[in-house]
């Protein structure tokens, strides 16, 4: 009876369409999983493709002039040229510019750019390109949305002749050649191309393929959210690339580019998480390098927030204003502690404010100034300057007569924040301050930072080559105004002496004498305990060694660290494996073979269970 | 059970109900609908207005941003202008079809929504399709013959993976088909919907996206299958003790023929509201599932606008979303008139 029934029928089918789709897929499944597998590197013309995963943060627009994501830079970076690369130390080095040279005022700089570099559709590059994409940053509103900040100092900038680019500045400013350089600079963009687009460039997609730019890489396909596809640039500059293709595939979780990194669907992802990182560190196919990191994760501290003309504006502790309070918590801060368990030991311990990615100005306190890890100096000082502890154990700001009950803002998307804050709160309560964890989105925090809403707040930065941004923050000038508006601070620090500093750094040409300076500006921070650096945690690369090599560049140091790598050299310096080893290719194929019974093994489940069923039912009816 | 339901939709059709007229009854739908669609508007504007956030700061965390860049943006982005206003701007928008410009994306909402609304309806129409089927049918069998084998495993069964958060499962079915656990090897791809290295066009591409969709597809259809077996199972159980499954045994009819055109017709109600409330939905996509295997849907751009806010990204996905759901509300109203003889009488 069973079996003439149409309704039956239609069951079982749409039954066995579930299954099919799954036997259906590991049947073509193997045999597009094994071209997957080796396509890192080789497809039928023998060309090879680098494949890594796009910037966590994606791609927000093609349009250089507005975009504001790291994956859109990753891209203008392989794509677009720029004044000056930057070398392996992290010093700006050529790059469309042969050499540079400040005038004796300081006040012009001279780029000698190189002749006889083409666009990729065949037109020259000449210092006109520069001199338009710049102007026009600085002139049009729309073309300075994402940049202008960089060209704010600038007083003109021109082109005499097709090798030469002059930028006049309105004051002396040490950072010029910081201004254009891969990823984290302004990218030139072809003037014959985006002439046509600049009265409309609001609505400049930029998504005509191949996109016409110069660089290691052509964009040639990009599907949003999705995948960019390029091809190499042979005749780049600074070098070849050792792929001929590149494909940077977005994964919206780390942990499924994890597992198309193991399954041979990508050859390098670039910042995984510690747990991560140790569990991939047990495969031999694979290699694991660790970059000291390029920013700080801390706590920031609200000390007294107030406006620029000196008006209290927030709800914030009256009591962090004192500098005995605020040293107690750095000293029941224990770092080493939040490096070993938060980060599993992959970072490390803060100190200063800017991070040892770019060694040049990373500073740390002189041996015997280093804060220290201890509650019972924590408990005195406090003791000392009047918290007395209360019935409940918590201390009494004996000021404002308010208990030392703080707030601790965290980010909701950030385990490190939640790891970090619960060994905070445990250290505090042990020196009589009460902790409460609030736990809110990004853009959240940052509505409460603006108006001074807060005590504590979880807080991370990080930063290109050039310090001067991260360092501007801390300036009085970022304070708000009185009507709240035109804030950009983040802990309301504001002392005359940094500024001062603040202003030297920019005008010292001298980059070592610069140091110097930056090295002084740290020093006052970390004495004010306003910001607070925990770590600076390890940038951690996984690739294929199988199907790439040498996308990792530098020496490790004594603890296996190696120097930052920046996206823009390590696709261009990385390259297939001179030979497939042997043993690997035994594998490729025995995978082959794998999949099969995998496949076999799948259908003869799927078709015994259906019979099952089919039987049971056939039995049901009968009854 | 009421006499009504027991009566059966057949029998019901010859008895003649006076039928009130099928015009105003639509009429009066659509302006229902109208009413909710005007009202999720102002409540969907007022809430994502007064969310507590600085989407300026947020926007360009990534970038140097001077204080007269900020103000800059704030002035292109309208954040300076009254609510009143914004909110003027916001309904004549939506009055003409225009659903806003993006912040982040910095290109118009309807273009970003357009772009997404084909992968969002393959994965969730194609996960919709088959844990309908798959679970009317377990419904059905379990309800039918409740206590049995089949009963007890496919009941427990679905309420377990109902019970699995998808995220989770998601991760499993990855780690397992993906990346291949003991004798399982690697069998589909880890993510995204298409294989950039091979050709996007043509007979290879849609096998490729089948791939794609097997893995993502398959956790929707384990974690969702389970509330129609649920809902039918209950259905019949409830149907079963009905007096016109007797008089249709008493005809003579077989188990099966009893249980096909009797008892499933009456039973399957509940689940059409059902499957018209999953079907309003479908177009908001799954933002755990999208984000495990990293499809490029509706739902994890709705995410990727909250976390800014992107407020016209957010509104414009909302609108959608409402009025998607209040097409297929009206429309399981439309379907119901015809499948349910009380509603026709009322």
């Amino acid at each position: 009876m069973g079996t003439g029934n149409p309704r039956r029928r239609l069951a079982l089918a749409a039954c066995a369409l579930s299954g099919s789709l799954v036997v259906g897929a590991t049947a073509f499944g193997a045999a597009s999983a094994e071209s997957a597998t080796s396509a890192a590197s080789v497809s039928a013309a023998q060309e090879t493709t680098l494949r890594v995963r796009m910037a966590g943060s994606g791609v927000d627009t093609l349009n250089p002039f507005l975009a504001f994501f790291n994956g859109a830079y990753d891209i203008f970076g392989s794509i677009y040229p720029t004044l000056n690369s930057l070398d392996e130390n992290g010093k700006p080095g050529p790059y469309l510019a042969e050499s540079w040279t400040p005038s004796e005022d300081k006040l012009t700089w001279t780029f000698k750019l190189r002749e006889g570099l083409k666009w990729s559709d065949g037109k020259p590059i000449t210092a006109e390109d520069a001199a338009w994409t710049l102007n026009l940053i600085m002139t049009d509103t729309v073309a300075g949305t994402a940049n202008s900040s960089l060209v704010a100092n600038f007083e003109s900038v021109t082109a005499p002749d097709p090798a030469t680019l002059v930028i006049k500045t309105k004051a002396p400013q040490a950072n010029v050649v910081y201004m254009s350089i891969p990823i984290s600079g302004i990218p030139i963009v072809p003037k014959h191309v985006w002439e046509p687009r600049a009265k409309n460039l609001k609505d400049a997609k930029n998504d005509t393929f191949p996109v016409v730019g110069y660089g290691p890489w052509t964009l040639t396909e990009y599907k949003p959210e999705q995948y960019a596809k390029f091809d190499a640039n042979k005749d780049f500059i600074l070098g070849r690339p050792g792929f001929d293709h590149m494909i940077q595939q977005s994964f919206k979780s780390t942990d499924a580019a994890v597992a198309a990194l193991r399954s041979g669907q990508l050859d390098y992802i670039n910042g995984v998480n510690p747990t991560q990182f140790k569990a991939l560190q047990t495969d031999k196919s694979l290699l694991t390098a660790q970059e000291v990191g390029n920013g700080w994760t801390g706590v920031e501290v609200n000390h007294n927030a107030r406006t620029r003309s000196g008006k209290k504006i927030g709800t914030g502790h009256p009591a962090l204003g004192d500098p005995v309070l605020r040293r107690a918590i750095s000293l029941a801060t224990d770092k080493k502690t939040l490096v070993t368990k938060v980060l599993d030991g992959m970072g490390v311990v803060g100190s200063g404010y800017l991070p040892p990615a770019w060694p040049q100005w990373s500073w740390k306190p002189a041996a015997g100034q280093e804060t220290p890890f201890d509650l019972a100096q924590a408990g005195k000082i406090l003791d000392d300057a009047g918290y007395t502890k209360g019935a409940d154990g918590v201390r009494v700001d004996p000021k404002s007569d308010r208990p030392l009950e703080l707030r601790l803002g965290i980010h909701s998307d950030d385990t490190a924040d939640a790891g970090i804050s619960t060994y905070l709160k445990g250290w505090l309560e042990t020196i009589g301050i009460k902790l409460k964890i609030q736990t809110l989105s990004m853009s959240a925090l940052n509505s409460d930072l603006a108006k001074g809403d807060w005590d504590l707040l979880m807080d991370g930065w990080t930063t290109g080559p050039d310090p001067t941004y991260l360092l501007g923050l801390q300036t009085c000038a970022t304070l708000p105004k009185d009507d709240g508006t035109g804030g950009n601070t983040d802990a309301f620090f504001c002392d005359e002496a940094y500024d001062e500093l603040f202003k030297k750094q920019l005008t010292t040409f001298d980059q070592d004498e610069r140091a110097k300076v930056v090295a002084e500006m740290q020093d006052i921070l970390y004495k004010a305990d306003v910001d607070q650096i925990h770590f600076y945690a390890n940038t951690l690369d996984v690739a294929r060694t199988d199907t790439v090599t040498g996308l990792i560049t530098g020496q490790p140091d004594a603890q296996g660290m190696y120097p930052a790598q920046t996206a823009f050299w390590s696709y261009l310096k990385a390259a297939p494996p001179a030979a497939k080893p042997a043993a690997a290719s035994a594998e490729e194929e025995g995978g082959g073979g794998r999949l099969w019974v995998g496949a076999g093994v799948l259908l003869v489940a799927l078709v015994g269970g259906g019979i099952v069923l089919r039987r049971r039912s056939g039995a049901g009816d009968r009854e | 059970m009421s006499s009504l339901t027991a009566a059966g939709p057949a029998k019901v059709r010859g008895q003649g109900v006076k039928r009130s007229g099928f015009l105003p009854y639509l009429g009066s739908k659509l302006v229902a609908a109208l009413v909710s669609f005007f009202v999720t508007l102002v409540i969907g504007f007022v809430i994502f207005s007064l969310m507590p956030a600085d989407p300026v700061r947020t926007l360009t965390r990534g970038r140097p941003t001077s204080e007269a860049q900020l103000a800059q943006i704030r002035i292109q982005l309208g954040l300076d202008d009254p609510i009143w206003e914004r909110f003027l701007t916001f309904v004549g928008n939506t009055l003409k079809g225009e659903l806003g410009y993006s912040w982040q994306f910095q290109q118009s909402v309807s273009s970003l929504v357009a772009d997404r609304l084909g992968p969002t309806l393959l994965l969730m129409g194609t996960a919709a399709v088959l844990s309908i089927a798959l679970g009317l049918w377990l419904g059905i069998r379990s309800g039918w013959r409740h206590g049995s084998l089949f009963d007890r495993i496919a009941s427990s069964a679905s309420l377990t993976l109902w019970s699995v958060p998808t995220f989770w499962l998601g991760m499993i079915l990855l780690v397992t088909f993906s990346v291949g656990v003991g004798p399982i090897p690697s069998l589909l791809p880890a993510g995204g919907m298409s294989d950039p290295s091979l050709p996007q066009e043509g007979w290879t591409h849609v096998v490729d996206v089948a791939r794609h969709l097997v893995l993502p597809c398959l956790t929707m259809v384990l974690v969702v299958f389970a509330q129609y077996v649920t809902v039918m199972r209950t259905s019949i159980i409830d149907e079963m003790g009905s007096p016109y499954l007797l008089t249709a045994r008493a005809k003579g009819l077989t188990d099966d023929a009893v249980r096909r055109r009797h008892a499933v017709p009456n039973a399957l109600l509940p689940s059409v509201t059902m499957i018209f409330m999953h079907l309003g939905v479908l177009v908001s996509g799954a933002i755990t599932v999208e984000a495990v295997y990293s499809w490029p849907g509706l739902g994890y751009l709705t995410y990727e606008a909250l976390k800014i806010p992107d407020l016209p990204l957010l509104q414009g996905t909302f609108i959608v979303f409402s009025a998607s759901v209040i097409i297929m509300n009206l429309l399981a109203d439309v379907v119901y008139r015809f499948l349910d003889p009380r509603v026709r009488a009322q």
